[in-house]
Order: C-alpha cells, then sequence, then structure tokens
C-alpha cells in the first residue's frame, strides 16, 4: 500500500512524471501497511483468568478461567491449564460483551429512511463497515461488540433486522451473527421522527393487520397446496396404474377402430383423454414469505410505538396470532398497558436516553424510570440506543436506567442474555458458556458501573481492544 | 460556423475509411516500437495484411512485402492501440429507467458518430468495451467496439462482451432495497426454470397417459436442450427444455449464471465489494465476474484478491480521505494497492481527450510504478480481462493490426498521437485533423471561417446533429482538395 501524506506533492509530481517518464518520478514513500482482516480471520488460543466470570445474569463463577480456541468458547471453569501456545489474559470481571438491540449504526442514512422498503428487504445489505470503521471502533472501546441493526426503520413495514459485529475488521465468516433476526414495523413514527397524524396511524395499523394476514394465508394456502398435490399425486397414480393394465385392451380397440374407419373410408378420431388437474403451486411471494416466518413465530416482529392509543391498537392487531413474537421499541407510554404486557411476555424495548438527546416521538422525553417501572410491573426490559448511531453509549443509557430504579442486574440482562434470547442469537452471544462465540468483556471490576474500565474485548475470539492501546 | 468544422473533421475520417480496403498490405517503419510482448524493438517493422498483424520485427529481420504501402516514420514511436476495458461513453443514453434490462443491447444504444469515439480515435484508445452506466440494477448487454466504422456492425470487436451489474445504489434506491432486487432477479430465475421444467415434465407426463388411455405406441421423445452449467446453483432437467424456449427476458441471466456472459459489477464503496462477492458466488458468475471500482474501494483490496477477480479502477487514482480524529489528510495511491496485492487492474481515463489512458499510465509511473506495469494497465490487462488477449493490447503476429504512432515517448505530454491504424487500415492522420489544427494552431479548413471569426461564434463541441446530405457532399469535395496539401 502506498501511503502518502499530502503537501505540496502531487501536482508537482504529475507534471515530472508526464515530462519525462521514465525518470525520475517523485520518491514514493511505501509506509508500512496497516494490516486488514477483510476477507481472512485469525483465530488465536487465550485463557482469560478472573475473579469473577459472569456465566449469564444470576450466575457468577469465582476466580475462575475461560478458554478461548478458533474464535469460541472451549471451556470455563476453575481450574484450567492454559495451553502451551495461549495468549494468557487476567482480569478482575469477564462477562459476554454487550448487545445493543436497536441500533443504525453502520446504515446509510437512505438505508435507514428508505420508505420503500418490504418485509424482505435485508438491513445487512445496508451495514458499511469500511466507512463507519471509526464508530464501530468507538463500541468495542465500551464493550459493544454486537448491534442489531435496521433499515427502512420508519417505513410501516421494515426490513429484515440483523445482528452483527462492531468489529470493524471482522472477517466474512464472523462478520454477521444473524442476518435474520427479526422483522420490523412502525406505527406512528414517520422518517423524521415525528408523530404522524391520527389518520396515518389507522393506515398503519391498518397495514401491519393486512401485512400479518396476507403471510398468515400464504402460508396456508402453502401447506394446502402441499396437500392438494399429494392427494392429486397418489389419484393420477392409482389412474396410472389402471391405465397401464388395460393398454393391451385399449390398443387392441384402437387397432380395430383404425381398421374400421379406413374399411369405411372414415377419419379415425381419438378417443379424448381427461384427467384432474394438477393444484399449481402458489405464486412465489419474497414479501409475504418473510411474514409468514413472522405469523409462525419463527422470527420475532420488533414494532417502533410510543403513544398509549398506538399501544392499544398494536396489541388488539396482533392479539389473534398466537405463535406471534412481538416486541415493542420505545414504549414511551408503555405503563399504562404494562399489565397485558407482562401478561402477554411482550419485551419491551427501550431507550433511555439522556436530555438534549434527539428522540423518535413526539414526547420529546424518555422518562428515565420507565424501564425500571415497567420491570416493577413483571415486564421484560430490553434496552437499546433508539436505532441511532449512539451505541457506544449503550452502557451509559444501562447505567441510566439502574440510577432510575431498574435493577442492575436486570439491566446487565436487557444488554447481554435477554437481548440475545430475543432476537434468537442465544446460541452464539449474550452468554459466557461452552461452544458460544468469544464475544467477551474482560473488566476492572463489575459492569454498569462508571468507574469500571474495559480492558478487553474479545470478538469471535480476536482481541480487539488491548489496554495498551 | 463550428459545425462546419466538425463536419469537416467528420469527413476526413470517413473518407480516410473509404480509401483502404479489406486485405490490403500495409506496412509501419518506426523508430522505436514497443509491444507490450516482449522487449521493444529500435527501428522496427510493422507489416499488416487483412486487417492482421503478419510480422512484428527489427528492419533486419523483417521483410516488407512489394506490394505494402509503407508508412516510413522513423522518428515516431509505435504502441498498440490503447484498450478501454469499460466504457460508458459513445451511447445514445447510458442508462434506461428499468431496473432490469439485459434483454437489451448497447448495439442499439451506440453512435458511430458520437464525439466519444472521435476522441477515442484521436487519443489512441483502439478498443472499448461499452457498458451502461451505473445508474441501473442489471444494464444492457455490452459489446467491444473500435472507434472507426460508419454502422455499431463495422465498429463490432466483440458482441456480447458483458452485462453490467451494479451493487451501489441506482437513483431512488438504498443499498439494501437495490440488492433486494437483484437478490430477487437471480431467484426469480431459478423458480422460472423451475417452473418451465416442471411444466415440460407434466406435459410429458400427461402425453404417456394420454397415449395409454388411447392405446397408442408413444415413441419416447429425446431432450431438446441441453443440461444447465454454471458453478453456483443448477437447476435438474433443464435439457428437457429447448433453449430457445426461455423467455428472452431470462435468457441473458441464465447465460449470467452458466458463465457464458461476463458480468462488470459497479461497486462506489467498499461496503459495495462483499456484496458483489457473495452475488457472484452465489449465482455462479464469479469467475466471468469483473469488479469496476470507485476510488475507496481500495479498501476491500484483501476480500477482492480472496475472491480473484480483475478490476477496473476509475480515473481517481489517489484517494483522500480525511481521518475522522485527527482531521488529518491521507493520500493512498489507489493502483499502487492492486499491484501491491497481485490484482490485476486496468486504469480508466479521466476524460476522453488529454487526460485519458496514457495520461493515467503517466501519472501511475509518475507514483512510482514501473513502466512496463502502467502501460500494461491500459494494453494487456484490458485485453486479458475483455478475454481479447493476443487479438489486441499488443503488438505480435496474428493481433488486430491497431497501431498508435506517437510522436515521442507515449507517456510524456509532449507526445502526439500522429497515425493511428484500426484492422490495418490509416484511421487517424493528425496532419489532416482539423479539429486539432484549429485548437492547438488555430489553422482552420479551407473555405471555412477563419479562427477569429470563430472565436466570436458562440462555442457548441457538441452539437453534430441537424446535417444534411447534400452539404455533406460540398464538405467532402472540399476535404479532398485540402487532402493534397497534406503529409
Amino acid at each position: 500500500m502506498h501511503l502518502r501524506k499530502t503537501r505540496h506533492g502531487s501536482r508537482l509530481a504529475l507534471g515530472a512524471a508526464l515530462l519525462s517518464v521514465a525518470a525520475v518520478g517523485p520518491v514514493v514513500a511505501t509506509a508500512a501497511a496497516e494490516p486488514t482482516r477483510f476477507g481472512t480471520v485469525d483465530h488465536e488460543t487465550i485463557l482469560i483468568k478472573a475473579e469473577k466470570v459472569i456465566v449469564r445474569p444470576g450466575k457468577v463463577l469465582e476466580n475462575a478461567q475461560v478458554l478461548v480456541e478458533d474464535g469460541r468458547i472451549v471451556a470455563v471453569g476453575a481450574a484450567l491449564e492454559a495451553p502451551a501456545d495461549a495468549q494468557v489474559i487476567e482480569g478482575a470481571v469477564v462477562c459476554a460483551g454487550f448487545i445493543d438491540p436497536w441500533s443504525g449504526l453502520g446504515l446509510s442514512s437512505s438505508a435507514i429512511t428508505d420508505r420503500n422498503t418490504s418485509p424482505a428487504t435485508r438491513s445487512v445489505d445496508a451495514f458499511d463497515r469500511y466507512q463507519s470503521a471509526h464508530a464501530l471502533g468507538e463500541c468495542l472501546r465500551t464493550g459493544v461488540t454486537s448491534v442489531r441493526v435496521q433499515a427502512g426503520m420508519s417505513s410501516p413495514i421494515g426490513g429484515v433486522g440483523a445482528v452483527v459485529r462492531t468489529d470493524p475488521e471482522a472477517g466474512s465468516a464472523t462478520a454477521v451473527v444473524l442476518a435474520d433476526s427479526n422483522a420490523a414495523a412502525a406505527i406512528g413514527v414517520t422518517s423524521r421522527g415525528r408523530a404522524t397524524d391520527v389518520f396515518d396511524r389507522i393506515s398503519q395499523v391498518d397495514k401491519l393487520r393486512d401485512t400479518l394476514e396476507a403471510a398468515r394465508k400464504y402460508r396456508e394456502d402453502e401447506v394446502e397446496y402441499r396437500h392438494e398435490l399429494t392427494a392429486w399425486q397418489e389419484e393420477i397414480a392409482k389412474e396410472e396404474e389402471k391405465l397401464e393394465k388395460g393398454f393391451k385392451k385399449a390398443k387392441k380397440a384402437r387397432d380395430k377402430k383404425v381398421k374400421d374407419a379406413e374399411e369405411d373410408g372414415k377419419e379415425f378420431k381419438e378417443k379424448k383423454y381427461k384427467e384432474d388437474k394438477k393444484p399449481r403451486l402458489p405464486k412465489y411471494d419474497a414479501d409475504k414469505s418473510m411474514f409468514a416466518r413472522v405469523v409462525e413465530g419463527e422470527l420475532p416482529l420488533v414494532v417502533t410505538a410510543h403513544r398509549v392509543a398506538e399501544l392499544r391498537e398494536l396489541l388488539q392487531v396482533t392479539e389473534p396470532f398466537g405463535r406471534l413474537r412481538l416486541v415493542v421499541a420505545g414504549g414511551t407510554e408503555s405503563l399504562t398497558v404494562a399489565d397485558e404486557l407482562a401478561e402477554r411476555r411482550i419485551p419491551v424495548l427501550v431507550w433511555p436516553a439522556p436530555l438534549g438527546t434527539s428522540v423518535s416521538d413526539e414526547l420529546d422525553g424518555h422518562d428515565l424510570s420507565l424501564a425500571g417501572q415497567l420491570r416493577a410491573k413483571g415486564v421484560k426490559v430490553l434496552l437499546g440506543s433508539g436505532g441511532s448511531a449512539n451505541s457506544r453509549d449503550l452502557p451509559l443509557f444501562a447505567q441510566l436506567a439502574v440510577g432510575h430504579g431498574l435493577d442492575a442486574e436486570a439491566a446487565f440482562a436487557a444488554i447481554t442474555y435477554d437481548a440475545a434470547r430475543a432476537l434468537d442469537v442465544a446460541d452464539r452471544i449474550g452468554s459466557v458458556q461452552r461452544g458460544r462465540d468469544a464475544d467477551l468483556l474482560v473488566l476492572s471490576g463489575d459492569p454498569l458501573r462508571s468507574s469500571t474500565q474495559v480492558r478487553y474485548v474479545l470478538s469471535a475470539g480476536r482481541v480487539v481492544v488491548s489496554p495498551n492501546e | 460556423m463550428m459545425k462546419t468544422l466538425l463536419r469537416a473533421a467528420l469527413c476526413s475520417l470517413t473518407f480516410l475509411a473509404a480509401t483502404a480496403e479489406a486485405g490490403d498490405k500495409y506496412a509501419v517503419k518506426a523508430g522505436t516500437i514497443v509491444t507490450m510482448n516482449g522487449e521493444s524493438i529500435e527501428n522496427g517493422v510493422i507489416v499488416m495484411e487483412g486487417g492482421r498483424i503478419t510480422a512484428v520485427g527489427s528492419e533486419a529481420d523483417v521483410k516488407i512485402p512489394w506490394d505494402a504501402e509503407v508508412l516510413d516514420v522513423p522518428d515516431l514511436v509505435a504502441m498498440p492501440g490503447f484498450v478501454q476495458a469499460h466504457a460508458t461513453g459513445g451511447m445514445d443514453r447510458s442508462n434506461e429507467t428499468i431496473d432490469v434490462a439485459p434483454f437489451l443491447q448497447i448495439s442499439d444504444s451506440i453512435d458511430p458518430v458520437a464525439f466519444f469515439f472521435e476522441e477515442c480515435i484521436r487519443w489512441g484508445v483502439t478498443t472499448i468495451n461499452v457498458q451502461h452506466s451505473t445508474n441501473c440494477v442489471i444494464g444492457a448487454v455490452g459489446m467491444v467496439v473500435k472507434p472507426h466504422g460508419m454502422t455499431v456492425d463495422a465498429m463490432l470487436v466483440k458482441p456480447r462482451s458483458g452485462v453490467k451489474v451494479c451493487v451501489s445504489p441506482k437513483s431512488g434506491k438504498s443499498r439494501a432495497t437495490q440488492m433486494q432486487i437483484l437478490r430477487k432477479t437471480f431467484g426469480d430465475l431459478k423458480r422460472y426454470l423451475d417452473g418451465v421444467i416442471q411444466q415440460k415434465k407434466d406435459g410429458d407426463d400427461t402425453a404417456r397417459r394420454e397415449a395409454l388411455y388411447q392405446g397408442r405406441e408413444l415413441d419416447g421423445e429425446k431432450a431438446k436442450g441441453r443440461a444447465m452449467k454454471g458453478e453456483g446453483w443448477k437447476v435438474d432437467g433443464l435439457e428437457l427444455v429447448p433453449r430457445g424456449e426461455i423467455d428472452e427476458k431470462q435468457e441473458p441471466l441464465l447465460a449470467m449464471v452458466e458463465g457464458e456472459l461476463a458480468v462488470y459489477i459497479n461497486c462506489s464503496v467498499p461496503m459495495d465489494v462483499p456484496h458483489a462477492i457473495e452475488l457472484a458466488r452465489d449465482n455462479g458468475f464469479l469467475s466471468s465476474t469483473v469488479l469496476v471500482l470507485g476510488s475507496s474501494c481500495w479498501k476491500a483490496a484483501d476480500a477482492i484478491k480472496a475472491a480473484g477477480v480483475s478490476v477496473v479502477l476509475n480515473s481517481t487514482l489517489v484517494h483522500i480521505e480525511r481521518d475522522p480524529v485527527s482531521g488529518e489528510e491521507k493520500e493512498t495511491f489507489v493502483p499502487g494497492v492492486f499491484e501491491e496485492k497481485g490484482i490485476p487492474f486496468a486504469l480508466s481515463p479521466v476524460d476522453n481527450t488529454t487526460r485519458g489512458l496514457w495520461y493515467q499510465a503517466a501519472v501511475c509511473v509518475g507514483h512510482g510504478m514501473t513502466r512496463a506495469e502502467a502501460l500494461a494497465a491500459v494494453t494487456t490487462t484490458p485485453a486479458e480481462i475483455l478475454g481479447l488477449t493476443g487479438r489486441v493490447g499488443q503488438l505480435a503476429k496474428g493481433a488486430d493490426a491497431n497501431v498508435v504512432l506517437f510522436s515521442g515517448d507515449p507517456l510524456s505530454v509532449t507526445s502526439f498521437v500522429e497515425y493511428v491504424l484500426i484492422d490495418g487500415k490509416l484511421a487517424y492522420d493528425r496532419s489532416k485533423d482539423v479539429r486539432t489544427k484549429y485548437l492547438l494552431e488555430g489553422i482552420t479548413p479551407e473555405n471555412t471561417a477563419s479562427a477569429a471569426e470563430l472565436d466570436e461564434a458562440p462555442t457548441d463541441h457538441n452539437g453534430s446533429s441537424g446535417e444534411d446530405d447534400d452539404e455533406n457532399k460540398d464538405d467532402e469535395n472540399k476535404d479532398d482538395d485540402s487532402k493534397e496539401g497534406g503529409r
């Protein structure tokens, strides 16, 4: 790589080059290339020794070790020996890397505000790891190792969200944790982050209902087609057997008829054959196919809604879809419907934004105690950065929520284990267990304490932050 | 008045085209021959016949046929004509409004008298791959042309040279919705093929049962098509469907998937590169893919290297960016990155005049690249990308007789293109290039307005329309006269 610092050089150099070629040209400083790892991944063996390993919220091992090999956690225990070639890291506390379940980091603004997204639009296609390398690096330093990015956040039906790693140099094998973590919708939010008027809101609710119903119908049609096809195939197989058996007889009859026709000087006509029509495959529709998975509960549906009227309607519309896994994002006035949310086990994704942060609803201010109050009513709470590029500050948001009544363990769970479970990535990240990807933090103290330093960060087994950086 | 001048220029080119006939023997004696095929030759000879080079060598080694027309230019330097691996000029419209348009042909949009081609020849570019521009999802089927000839057929070098695919979004789309259409396009192709095959199978089954029922013997029909090829996905049973029955909108997409139609994927920023590679790999056209890159795409060079594809760089050779924290500017010499990684790269011109391909090669030399490497990026490498190795981009026996004669070092700003031969025929002669004469020396052709008068007139360099045939004829005669006074 030829890296040159700007001086007056370039124009002059050009002139020189043109005038005398073979020529001397300017001296090119071949500065040492910074290693980039796009396309390749380095894996190392690392043993982390810690006074405290937080396996997952509520389960802590004292004086334990975590062994990392080839990007995965291969052992967690109390008396692990370091393999000969292992790098040994020591620290006070080890826990899973933080996950921001509500981010817009690394997405081009056109993808975030794209109003033409449909359910099959994939957010991962809009994630720019190269241009946002700096912002991603900042996330790593505060311990945020993965984020859920969402394109078309303000369109009534958004695209498919994705959980991606924040390591700017992640290779193609590790960059994406899950390319289809969720479907998304919004009620009462426009592209400018302001509330829509009441009619828009009604049409957004209708659109969501229609989409869900059409998807259910699509799935039903598919199933019905398969049944009909099987029945038809069975029938035809029987028919064919019968025809095979009767062929000799039919041939004789035909030969006779041909002969008769010839003798009579008439034209021979074949017998008309009829059979049941084969059932037709329903026309493929990527959007409906995608939402059919949502209706079946294969993917969670994250719906941004703030006001109580919107939340009530949302709850009503989704009620008939028993398998649907709804997540409410925002939920500024969700306390009013907290009982139903708790009963239906619908998590609320809250953004405890500090004053002065531009927020995505007209209420212009998030009650920092919302998370704590929802939790007190038995609602599962997740914490995120509101679909902004502020994922770096996720630990700060969690601290604010703790300072306003959310218990520390719930806050920690909200940005690790619970977030991973809500987005179906708990088998990969969100806890320090054998077999999980090694997205780990080595901290100087308890997580979510403002005095705690992030000393090491591992992303898919690679040390991406270390104290001497 | 400028128009008259233009017409004259146009006709001089036409006239030259008319003088040579196929099968003509032609020989060039040049002071230096840069062959791009081994060592350069001092005092060399290039012999051409039937549009091809039949011999290249030193004057001592190569015999000039007695009946060959000889261009004896001991002061000039001969080079193979430059090759532009990807160009978006010379078309009536550089993009269509429809998103996916590979059932259209660029040849229907190429304008042989476009100023673009005239400039190409003036600055030594003799092979051009014309592709749709970047405001599309999938463009029309492109073609390789030479900038010479009055019809598209006459300009043809290679038909169906490839299709443009854009991973970076068309206007009105975001990257996510752009990729969505690309995925859908190939997903739809597969579903379409599955459907056609199933229909064929079902039809055959019904015919068999009908015959059984009617007591008729059925002759087994043989498959009429050919099985699907390709390194990505395949559908079984395509041999049942004659290729002529494939929908014309799907056929070029199938040709892409089968690796029969090259694919030029536009990536304007580095994040596009992994998507382009994924798309190409998933659909089996990675080995026939060329990436057309924006200036910051050097950041994805490792991924490009790993994918093993060639690239066409854009005209910005030095990429400048500002550090988000320190504010410091950082310059990266883009071709240097690709050279270091060993990724084959072709250069693109800044414009089609003074900052064309040779200028770009000279800039590369100025940044420390070897002459051989820089010249390869405008000759042999683009030829290889186009699958035309041995045919264009070098002066060797059997190659198309495309020769550019420079007044001096081809990489020097003081050099000019004096002559261009295309297919062994003189296609450009600077001494008769009225436009250059006017612009550089202020000399106007006889019987036209003087330079001073022209300066007063509003200048319109692009207007080439509205001529009528009679006027043309007049001009041709005048041009004829002026030719006598030429070289």
